[in-house]
C-alpha cells in the first residue's frame, strides 16, 4: 500500500509544487490548508507523514505538532517541519516539539524528495 | 561700670579727684599746724592757706585741660580712626596732627594703619582675581553644559535641582517643572532616584567605593511622572570627603527611546524580510524543478506551474520593493539626527562668512523646529554659498527655514543666475569641507532628501532642501522663543541644606518667588471678564531667572473687546487656538511650586486664579506678596504706586513695547520687589511673615481712609 502524506501549508502556488512533488514520488497526498483541517485530517486518518508548515493560520505549526506527539496514538507519524522561519532557534523549537526534521524555504525538491523518503523509510532524516 | 566711661570723662575724674584732695589736705594740714602755734595765727592760715589752695586747684584744672587736650582727645580720636580703618574703610586716615603730646605713639599708629591699608589693599587685590578666574571658570563650565549633548542635572541630596543644561530640557520635555530650587519629583519618577542615592550612600559610608570598579556612579532606569518617557542615565555622588558627607548627586542621562526603536526597527524589517522572500522563491524554485522534470505533453499540469511562476515573481519584486523602502527609511534615521532650531543651524552658517568680505549671508524669517544633523547640514549649506559664489558670482545670500506641508524646507537665496540640474550634480558630488568626509549626495540621502535651485524672481536663485519635520512637539510659546543666551541653568548656593522650618520666618533674600501677571479681557472676573495672557518669572537667591520665564497666551472662549486688544496688545486672532485656561492654569500651577506669588496688584490677579481653580481641581495657596502695599510701606510720602510710577522710582526700565506684556510686566515687577526687599530691611521688615503683616497694616489703614 501507498505510504500517505498530508502537506499542511497555506500558500496554494507552494502546495501545487509539494502535491505534484509527492504524488509523482508515489504517495497518497492529501492538503489542509490550516492548523485545524490539519490535525482533523490525522486524527481522521493518521498519514505516514505530515509536511507542516509553521506560519499556518488558525493553529501554527507548532500547536499542531504538540498535538500530534500528544496522541499516542499517532506516535508513527513522522513529522517534517516547512518554513520560512530560518533562525537556529527556531528549528530547536521545533525539533523540541516533536518535529522528525526541519526544511527551510526555499529548499530543492529534490533533496525534499530525499528527505521525506528517508523518513519514510524509517530512517533518520 | 568704670570701662563704659570714655577715656576722657576718666580722666576728669582723676584730676577731679586731686582737686578735691587740695583743701581737704591743705586744711588739715594747716589746722594741725594752727593748734601748735603761739597766739592767733588762725586769719594768716586761712588767708594764706585759702590763697594756696586755690593757686592749686587752679594748677589741677589747667593741667587737666591741657592733658584733656593733646592726650586724652587724641587718643580717642586715634582709637575712633582705628576702628573705622578696621570695620569700615581701610583707605581711612588716621590724624595724628593733635597727637603731639603722645610722643612715638602717633608715627607709630601711622605706620600700623598703613601696613594695615596696604595687606588689605593686597587681599582685595588677590579676591578680585581669585573671583576673576572663577568666573572664567564658570562661564567655561556653562558652555560646556550648553554644548553637552548628553541631559545633565545637579541635584543636592534632598533631590533639589541646583543645576541642569538645555539639553535636558529638551530631552525630558518640560518647561514648568524644571526650575532651579526645585524638587526632582515634580518631574520625574520618584522611586528609582531614592533607592539608588541610598545604594550610592550605603556605598560610600561603608567605604566599599574604593574598591569598586565604578567608584561612586552607577546606572539607573528612570521615567517622567506622566510616564511618556523611560530615560536610562547615571548617578554620580558629590561628596565631601572632609565631613564624609553626600552633599548631592550629577545625573546624566540620554533618550534612548529612538534609537531603541530604530534598532528594533530594523531588526523586525530584517526578519519579517527574509520570512517574506522565502515564500516566493520556494514556490518559485519548487515550480521550476517540477517544471523542468515534467514530461512533455502535461500542457495542463505545466500551464499551471507557469502561472505559479508568473505570480510568485511578482509578488518577489514587489517584497523587494517594500524592503528598500523601509530599510531607507531606516538607515536614514540611523544617522544622529536631532531636533534642532532653525536660527541655531542658520547662525552657525552665517558665522562661517563673518571674517569674510567676499561673501554677505544673513538670516531671514521666523525661525522653526526641522529635524537634521546640523553638522553635515551646515557644511552642505556652505559648500553651496561657496560654489554659487565662485561659479555664479553670487555674493549676497539669505538663508531661511520654512515649513512645508510634510516637511520643512532650508534655503538658500542669492541674486544671480540659477544653477543647473547638472551643476547642482556636479556640486553635490564633491567631497565637502567639513562634511566628515561625505559628499552632498551622501548628506541629502542620510536626510532622505534632495536638493534644487530654482528661480526666486526678480533675477534671484534659490536652493531649497527638504528636511524632515521635528519628531517632537515644540508647541509652547516657551520653548519656540530661543532661549536666551546666557540662562540661570544652576545655583550652586542651594547645595547648602535647604532652609526649612517656618516659611513666615524666612528672610525676604532667602525666598523664591514667582513674579506674574496676567493680562485680562476686562477687570471684572465675575462678570465673565477672562484671563486671555498669564506669565511669570522666577526669583532665586535675588536673581531674576529670565531663562525659566513662563509665559502663555491663553483662548478666552469669548470675544477680546477692542479696549483689551488697544491695552494689551493682544487681539483675537492672536489668542485664536491657544490652550483654554484648563490647559494653562495646571501647568502655571506647577510652574509656581511652592514658591511665595508676588504681583502688581496682587489682589486683582488672584481673584482671577481663584476663581479658575476650582474647575482645574487645583489650589493657590502660597503665600502672596503685592508690590503695590511694599511700596505704600517703604514710600508712605506718595500716593503714586502704579507700576511705571514705582518702576521709575527705582530707575527700572520697561521697554514700551514689553509694557502691558504680561512677561514684561511681571520682568519689570520682579526687579521692583528686589529694590523693595532692600529698602523694606531699611524699614526692619526682614521676614516674609514680617512682610506680610506690615502688608496688612496698610490694607486696614487704606480701608479706613475709604470710610472717610
Amino acid at each position: 500500500m501507498a505510504k500517505s502524506v498530508l502537506v499542511v501549508d497555506d500558500e496554494p502556488n507552494i502546495m501545487l509544487s509539494l502535491e505534484y512533488l509527492m504524488k509523482r514520488a508515489g504517495y497518497d497526498v492529501r492538503l489542509a490548508r490550516d492548523g485545524e483541517e490539519a490535525l482533523a485530517s490525522v486524527i481522521a486518518s493518521p498519514p505516514d507523514l505530515v509536511l507542516l508548515d509553521i506560519n499556518i493560520p488558525k493553529r501554527n505549526g507548532y500547536e499542531v505538532c504538540q498535538a500530534i506527539r500528544a496522541n499516542p496514538e499517532l506516535k508513527n507519524v513522522r513529522i517534517l517541519m516547512v518554513t520560512a522561519k530560518g533562525r537556529e532557534v527556531e528549528i530547536e523549537k521545533g525539533l523540541a516539539l516533536g518535529a522528525d526534521g526541519y526544511a527551510t524555504k526555499p529548499f530543492s525538491t529534490k533533496e525534499l524528495a530525499e528527505r521525506v523518503a528517508k523518513l519514510l523509510n524509517g530512517a533518520d532524516a | 561700670m568704670n570701662e563704659r566711661l570714655s577715656l576722657r570723662v576718666r580722666f576728669f575724674l582723676f584730676f577731679a579727684l586731686i582737686a578735691v584732695a587740695v583743701p581737704f589736705l591743705l586744711g588739715g594740714g594747716l589746722w594741725l599746724a594752727a593748734q601748735r602755734l603761739e597766739g592767733n595765727p588762725t586769719p594768716h592760715l586761712l588767708l594764706f592757706g585759702g590763697a594756696a589752695g586755690f593757686a592749686l586747684i587752679g594748677v589741677v584744672v589747667g593741667v587737666w585741660q591741657l592733658f584733656d587736650q593733646n592726650v586724652a582727645r587724641p587718643i580717642q580720636t586715634i582709637v575712633r580712626d582705628l576702628q573705622t580703618l578696621l570695620h569700615a574703610n581701610p583707605q581711612h586716615e588716621v590724624d595724628t596732627t593733635s597727637g603731639r603730646y603722645l610722643g612715638l605713639l602717633a608715627p607709630v599708629v601711622r605706620e600700623i594703619a598703613d601696613a594695615f591699608a596696604n595687606a588689605r589693599a593686597d587681599v582685595d587685590k588677590e579676591v578680585t582675581q581669585a573671583t576673576h578666574s572663577l568666573n572664567e571658570q564658570r562661564q567655561q563650565l556653562e558652555a560646556i553644559l550648553r554644548e553637552l549633548n548628553e541631559g545633565v542635572i545637579v541635584c543636592n541630596s534632598s533631590h533639589r535641582i541646583l543645576l541642569y543644561n538645555r539639553r535636558a530640557l529638551q530631552i525630558l520635555g518640560v518647561t514648568e517643572g524644571m526650575g532651579l530650587g526645585r524638587p526632582l519629583f515634580s518631574i520625574l519618577n520618584e522611586q528609582p532616584f531614592v533607592l539608588t542615592l541610598d545604594r550610592l550612600t550605603s556605598r560610600y559610608l561603608e567605604g566599599r567605593h574604593e574598591t569598586h570598579p565604578d567608584r561612586l556612579m552607577t546606572g539607573l532606569v528612570f521615567a517622567r511622572n506622566d510616564g511618556s518617557l523611560i530615560l536610562e542615565g547615571r548617578m554620580s555622588l558629590i561628596v565631601d570627603d572632609a565631613d564624609h558627607e553626600i552633599t548631592g548627586y550629577v545625573l546624566t542621562f540620554d533618550d534612548v527611546t529612538s534609537e531603541l526603536k530604530e534598532l528594533i526597527k530594523s531588526d523586525r524589517l530584517m526578519r519579517s524580510t527574509l520570512e517574506e522572500l522565502r515564500h516566493p522563491v520556494a514556490s518559485l524554485r519548487a515550480a521550476v524543478e517540477m517544471l523542468d522534470d515534467m514530461p512533455a505533453d502535461d500542457a495542463d499540469a505545466r500551464r499551471a506551474f507557469q502561472k505559479v511562476l508568473a505570480e510568485e515573481s511578482q509578488r518577489l519584486s514587489s517584497e523587494l520593493e517594500r524592503f528598500g523602502e523601509e530599510y531607507r527609511a531606516i538607515v536614514t534615521s540611523q544617522w544622529p539626527m536631532s531636533d534642532v532650531h532653525s536660527g541655531n543651524l542658520l547662525n552657525a552658517l552665517t558665522r562661517q562668512f563673518r571674517n569674510d568680505d567676499s561673501i554677505l549671508c544673513d538670516v531671514t524669517g521666523e525661525p522653526i523646529w526641522l529635524r537634521c544633523d546640523s553638522t553635515t547640514v551646515v557644511a552642505l549649506l556652505s559648500h553651496i554659498i561657496r560654489r554659487a559664489l565662485i561659479e555664479l558670482d553670487a555674493q549676497t545670500f539669505l538663508v531661511s527655514a520654512r515649513t512645508g506641508t510634510s516637511r520643512s524646507y532650508i534655503e538658500v537665496t542669492w541674486e544671480g543666475d540659477v544653477a543647473s540640474p547638472s551643476m547642482m550634480e556636479r556640486w553635490l558630488k564633491e567631497p565637502i569641507e567639513r562634511g566628515l568626509g561625505l559628499t552632498g549626495v551622501e548628506i541629502l540621502e542620510h536626510h532622505k532628501s534632495e536638493a534644487w535651485c530654482e528661480p526666486a524672481g526678480g533675477g534671484k536663485a534659490r536652493v531649497r532642501i527638504p528636511v524632515p519635520p521635528p519628531a517632537s512637539q515644540h508647541t509652547a510659546t516657551t520653548s519656540t522663543a530661543p532661549l536666551p543666551i546666557r540662562l540661570e541653568f544652576y545655583d550652586f548656593n542651594l547645595l547648602k541644606p535647604a532652609q526649612l522650618g517656618a516659611v513666615a520666618d524666612t528672610s525676604l533674600r532667602d525666598l523664591t518667588y514667582v513674579v506674574f501677571d496676567t493680562e485680562t479681557t476686562g477687570l471684572e472676573p465675575s462678570n465673565g471678564d477672562e484671563i486671555i495672557q498669564i506669565a511669570g518669572v522666577r526669583i532665586l537667591n535675588g536673581r531674576i531667572l529670565t531663562g525659566e520665564a513662563f509665559d502663555q497666551l491663553v483662548d478666552p472662549g469669548r470675544r477680546v473687546p477692542p479696549l483689551a486688544t488697544r491695552i494689551t496688545g493682544i487681539s483675537q486672532e492672536m489668542v485664536a487656538g491657544k490652550p483654554r485656561i484648563d490647559d494653562v492654569l495646571p501647568r502655571f500651577h506647577d510652574y509656581v511650586g511652592e514658591s511665595v506669588l508676588v504681583a502688581h496688584n496682587a489682589a486683582f490677579d488672584m481673584k482671577f486664579l481663584q476663581l479658575k481653580q476650582e474647575r482645574c481641581n487645583l489650589r493657590f495657596d502660597n503665600p502672596v506678596l503685592d508690590t503695590v502695599l511694599l511700596s505704600a510701606i517703604v514710600h508712605d510720602h506718595t500716593n503714586q504706586h502704579t507700576l511705571d510710577a514705582v518702576a521709575e522710582r527705582f530707575s527700572i526700565e520697561i521697554p514700551p513695547e514689553t509694557r502691558h506684556t504680561a512677561l514684561g510686566d511681571s520682568l519689570a515687577t520682579a526687579g521692583v520687589l528686589l529694590k523693595l526687599i532692600e529698602l523694606l530691611e531699611v524699614h526692619g521688615i526682614r521676614t516674609l511673615g514680617e512682610a506680610i503683616e506690615a502688608s496688612n497694616k496698610i490694607v486696614e489703614i487704606r480701608r479706613r481712609q475709604a470710610k472717610y
